[in-house]
């Protein structure tokens, strides 16, 4: 009996994907659209895992409580997106077609990209092992991708629509702004080129890494004492991120699953607890507007802010 | 501890041997890893760590040899086809597809992601000449004369050949719709159009098509049975496999391999081993009667290669 989550991804791709692919002529995106039906099976039981555990946190320790709670809707729609649809479809094809493109042209002159492993032999055969070096370090890579977010003016001001969330629920992990996701995703294909990226033998690891960064945004009192705060961000330590008094520059706890990044780096803040959330001044439409005025809201923000690039750290802050 | 263990093993040496029945090493693209599987027990014997995306196989001149490409890995790997073992890991680009010509002097590897056919000199991996080609360059097949390679190229729907003695590109020249798989029989090739229901005969001389026989959607890939007498087409969307005559290419049965079947390989004992990429299996089906058993495999399993010769799982299990 094979993984239940691969076969369903296989069935998947057999009795829906590939006789439409067949239909369309397209069958050259056969291995692509596997790839996606993987992806989009996963990430509806990363949103199922999440849900199922983090529901009950929220109802039984919440911090805070809300009678309307429609502004956590928008967020659904951006984790279904984000984790089950559309966004791993395209990210898949455009992520093909570049690495193509990319690889193709490394090859030409004579370069082949190095990986973890082969710089580092003895990982050779610990494939467990290799994979948690590969966490460690892309989670690093995005801590400095997540702290720059918030040091650059321009980039801030996609960034703010993840930050002005007023009501924040594990839902709002993958809220964020399209540009941004692409930024992040740049970011991650560089750093692919530099030491590989691991291969997708561990879907249920990835799968308990989603898990914590969506738990980290739940809406919950729950700390993982003294020292489980420092070995796995937890809700307390993420939410003095999202806090209000922590928005643009004067941010900390960057870390997405370890914070060992903020201790490293002095950026970590253990003393702040269970703040409110948001961008003070973020204009409306960036909390409480729908996806697509979110979206517009963030690329507005970047057009004043790149045509005000000095702005003070002051109104940075209250940029969105 | 380690006494127990030195006794275990000194039982094991001098415990009589199980018949050997063979094994099967299925790659699995999916999971990184080659599955060695008891071809008599149908159980996994070990599990070999790839990079990271194993596809195809070719065995060295010398049958000394098992190697594996592992494409995104971006490198050879070097087996034991006997035990399995990884004697040698070779860095090359993009190895996709990979064939050694039957003269033995050149290895041949297509760059899928990287649309490149690359010509390595068998004796050492060292690139002897590489032919950028758009796109998608998939599967091969050289003529028996090794003086020329074909190969498919699924993102443009074409048909390449290579002249492997002037190493110069002959032709280039479209053959229907996503071509995959490519066979050299009776003078002729017949390539599978994985985007039609059919496989084209073409003359090997310029790529002209000469006649289409239908098999099932998405023909994927053929293979010559050891015996010469029938092709076997594997059909990805159908999901099945189909028996033509080799000699007519009329079709004569068709059996009902679900899960996206792809490669397959021939067992001394007439039994069909089939890779199914997206049931994590490979289907073992039995000819004369139609019956299919499947064997558990890692994900998305692709190549496979049999070596009834392999010793038996005791040892395998040593390593």
């Amino acid at each position: 009996m094979g993984d239940p989550f691969d076969l369903a991804a296989g069935w998947l791709q057999e009795h829906a994907l590939l006789p439409l692919l067949y239909a369309l002529g397209l069958m050259r995106w056969e291995e692509v659209s596997y790839g996606w039906a993987l992806f989009a099976v996963y990430g509806a039981v990363q949103v199922a895992l999440t849900y199922a555990v983090c529901v009950p946190l929220e109802r039984w320790r919440p911090v805070e409580r809300w009678p309307d709670r429609r502004a956590v809707g928008v967020d659904v729609l951006y984790t279904l997106i984000s984790r089950v649809g559309v966004l791993p479809l395209v990210t898949f094809v455009l992520f093909y077609q570049a690495q193509v493109a990319l690889s193709g042209w490394m090859a030409d002159h004579g370069w082949v990209p190095p990986m973890l492993e082969t710089v580092f032999p003895a990982l050779l055969g610990r494939p467990v092992l290799t994979f948690l070096c590969y966490a460690a370090i892309l989670d690093c890579a995005d801590y400095w991708r997540h702290r720059l977010s918030h040091r650059f003016c321009w980039w801030w001001a996609l960034h703010a629509l993840h930050h002005a969330q007023r009501q924040m629920t594990f839902w709002s992990d993958d809220r964020n702004h399209l540009l941004d996701d692409l930024i992040g995703f740049l970011l991650f294909g560089a750093v692919a080129l530099a030491i590989g990226v691991p291969p997708l033998q561990f879907p249920l690891l990835v799968l308990l890494l989603r898990f914590v960064e969506s738990l980290s945004h739940a809406n919950a009192r729950i700390s993982f004492g003294w020292l489980g705060e420092r070995l796995l961000v937890s809700p307390r330590f993420h939410r003095a991120h999202h806090g209000v008094l922590a928005a643009g520059q004067r941010s900390c706890n960057y870390g997405a699953v370890l914070p060992w990044w903020d201790m490293l780096f002095g950026t970590a803040d253990f003393a702040r607890a269970y703040a409110p959330t948001g961008v003070p001044g973020a204009e409306a439409a960036l909390h409480s507007g729908t996806y697509l005025r979110q979206q517009w809201a963030g690329l507005r923000g970047l057009w004043r802010a790149l045509g005000r690039p000095a702005l003070t750290n002051a109104r940075r802050r209250g940029a969105g | 501890m380690r006494l127990l263990s030195f006794l275990c093993l000194g039982i094991a040496a001098i415990a009589p041997m199980p018949a050997a029945a063979g094994v099967a090493f299925v790659i699995n693209s999916g999971a990184a890893s080659i599955s060695l599987i008891d071809m008599g027990t149908r159980k996994e014997l070990a599990r070999i760590p790839a990079l990271r995306e194993p596809h195809h196989w070719a065995l060295s001149p010398d049958g000394a040899s098992l190697v594996v490409g592992d494409s995104a890995g971006n490198a050879l790997l070097l087996l034991d086809p006997a035990t399995g073992a990884l004697r040698r890991r070779v860095t090359v680009a993009d190895p996709y597809q990979l064939g050694y010509s039957p003269d033995g002097k050149f290895l041949v590897v297509n760059g899928l992601a990287r649309n490149q056919v690359d010509v390595y000199d068998a004796r050492d991996f060292t690139l002897v000449k590489r032919f950028p080609i758009r796109s998608m360059p998939s599967h091969l097949a050289f003529a028996p004369d090794s003086s020329r390679v074909f190969v498919t190229l699924q993102g443009t729907d074409r048909l390449a050949a290579f002249d492997l003695k002037a190493m110069r590109a002959l032709w280039d020249v479209p053959v229907g719709s996503t071509p995959a798989g490519v066979l050299w029989h009776d003078g002729r090739l017949l390539v599978a159009d994985m985007g039609t229901d059919h496989l084209v005969e073409v003359d090997p001389a310029d790529g002209r098509v000469l006649r289409k026989v239908v098999t099932g959607k998405g023909a994927h890939n053929l293979f010559l049975s050891p015996d010469g007498r029938v092709i076997w087409v594997n059909n990805r969307v159908a999901g099945t496999t189909e028996e033509l005559d080799a000699k007519t290419l009329a079709p004569i049965r068709t059996f009902r391999i679900a899960g996206g079947p792809d490669d397959l390989a021939f067992a001394p004992d007439g039994k069909v081993w089939i890779t199914r990429r997206f049931a994590e299996s490979v289907a073992v089906l039995d000819p004369s009667t139609g019956a299919v058993t499947t064997v558990p495999a890692g994900r998305s399993p692709h190549g496979i290669f049999l070596n009834p010769s392999a010793p038996s799982a005791a040892r395998l299990a040593r390593g």
